[in-house]
């Protein structure tokens, strides 16, 4: 998308005479330049193309300029249209405050002259051009970020995987084997005899730690049995490890959801949990998870700690945050189509987050 | 007395170590293996073991799904799963589809004092199995 896209203006006036004169004037802009001769085919056009700026007489023999100012200003879409009025009658300034009270944002008066004419419409136009080059980017980015997202899950399902079937399978094998010398434990010195007692717990131990590794990269039990269940066992875990005490309450309505809808709202769940043991001081937390209807899911990860300090809180609605975690929640949130707030003060902060499911979540009996 | 198992695991390793701590005991056969849960499902069908050990996470459908099919042939078989990944989330999930226990990867000595213990002294091999749906036993013709 280069800088110097076009874009259109529409001149909007029942005298065709009017209408080339605009045109001459604005012609060296070097825009697209869109003719309408009545309402409805200006909001024809409207509709049609995107408009950069709408120009308009306030005082049409067959239109009423401020009439149809009132029925763009109608439609959602237009209520940011720029539209610039010309007028051929000295207006009082109580008539110029009626023009922008009806949602002029420019006001051009007659004689007109050619170049502030060129001035004020090439104001809006670059404005136009600016904004849409800016939700472009925003767009490009908003798709990198959630295919960087999706590709490290994937990462971590993978090396998840691979603990499994490799490591995991090795240590198995280690510990019956282990076990099969201890058989003849009598056979052995007692230096030998202790070495293997040894491995046995340090067997345990290895087991343990490529679990707690494994959990935390890949949530085990999401891809077997479901959401649910890795919840719950996460829950567990993170309790065991952080000595902070997690309620979980699940609504056994939900059913299975696709799969990148699982691992996105375990991901939150995580993330929320983390949060909660490094920052919050909180003993306790609570996770919730219910459907609001048929298609749609809530969650709410709650906690009972110091909240979140004001200038952090501030700079995050803002959105001028800096925090990872927070955004890829967010981030998270919005590939699925859902949103994520969150709430603070000095006795906890509660993350609440909305999905709609494209299938219904709730499973029949 | 003399007992048969069907072993499953997607790992040669896991399956010869197995192999080797379960036939440390001279009554213990096993008569039966595979690596993934269709087969296995096969192997129960073909070779009438009295007892299985599953593994959980396999390619293809995972030790639940594979021992609740196992229960729709011959529900009385105690079946085991031999897991990784065993929790007590896990083991509320195995109970309901019928696995007897679920056993860490790395107990794999205590679970043959579960194995004799599900056994029990008064049963025998008979007992342990109904006819299955396919055909006429023949758990007599032990190989």
């Amino acid at each position: 998308m280069n800088d110097q896209q076009k874009v259109n203006i529409l001149m909007v006036d029942d005298q065709p005479a009017k209408l080339l004169s605009y045109e001459v004037i604005l012609k060296e802009l070097d825009e697209n330049l869109l003719k309408a001769h009545s309402g409805r085919e200006a909001l024809d056009q409207l509709l049609k193309n995107e408009i950069a700026v709408v120009l308009m007489d306030v005082s049409m023999p067959e239109l009423d300029g401020f009439e149809l100012a009132d029925m763009i200003r109608q439609h959602p879409r237009f209520q940011k249209t720029a539209i610039i009025f010309i007028s051929a009658i000295h207006l009082t300034d109580l008539d110029q405050l009626k023009a922008y009270q009806r949602g002029a944002v420019d006001y051009i008066s007659v004689p007109i002259v050619p170049e502030l004419l060129r001035a004020k419409v090439s104001v809006f136009a670059d404005l136009h051009r600016k904004t849409r080059q800016m939700e472009n980017l925003n767009r490009d980015l908003r798709s990198l970020s959630a295919r960087l997202i999706s590709m490290q899950d994937e990462e971590r399902r993978r090396i998840a995987r691979d603990l499994h079937d490799s490591v995991g399978q090795l240590v198995a094998s280690l510990s019956m084997n282990n076990g099969l010398a201890l058989l003849e434990a009598e056979k052995l010195t007692v230096t030998a005899r202790n070495a293997l007692h040894q491995n046995t717990e340090i067997v345990q131990q290895l087991s343990k730690e490529i679990r707690t590794i494994s959990h935390l990269l890949h949530p085990p039990l999401l891809d077997e049995i479901g959401l649910l269940a890795a919840i719950k066992l996460f829950a567990g875990g993170f309790t065991e490890r952080s000595d902070v005490q997690v309620s979980v309450e699940l609504s056994p309505e939900i059913g299975r959801l696709a799969p990148h809808v699982e691992i996105s709202i375990f991901r939150i769940v995580q993330e929320c949990l983390t949060n909660v043991y490094r920052h919050s001081g909180s003993k306790t937390a609570s996770i919730k998870m219910w459907p609001s209807d048929e298609r749609v899911l809530m969650l709410q990860v709650s906690d009972q700690g110091k909240g979140i300090p004001r200038e952090r809180s501030v700079a995050m609605s803002l959105g001028a945050s800096r925090s990872v975690g927070l955004s890829g929640m967010r981030e998270r949130a919005r590939e699925l189509g859902g949103s994520l707030e969150i709430q603070s003060s000095e006795n906890g902060t509660t993350v609440t987050a909305v999905f709609p499911v494209a299938s219904p979540a709730v499973v029949g009996a | 007395m003399h007992t048969r198992f069907l072993i499953v695991d997607d790992s040669d390793l896991v399956r010869q170590g197995l192999r080797t701590v379960l036939q440390a005991n001279p009554e213990w056969e096993v008569s039966a293996e595979a690596a993934n849960g269709s087969d296995a499902v096969e192997r129960f069908k073909e070779s009438h073991p009295n007892v299985v050990i599953l593994d959980f996470q396999m390619p293809g459908i995972n030790g639940i799904e594979t021992a609740r099919r196992m229960m729709e042939i011959a529900p009385a078989v105690p079946i085991i799963l031999f897991t990784q990944h065993a929790s007590a989330e896990l083991e509320k999930h195995a109970l309901e589809a019928g696995i007897r226990k679920v056993v860490s990867k790395t107990d794999a000595f205590p679970m043959v004092g579960i194995i004799e213990a599900l056994l029990g002294p008064g049963a025998s091999p008979a007992s342990l199995e109904r006819p299955s749906e396919a055909g006429p036993r023949n758990s007599r013709n032990d190989r």
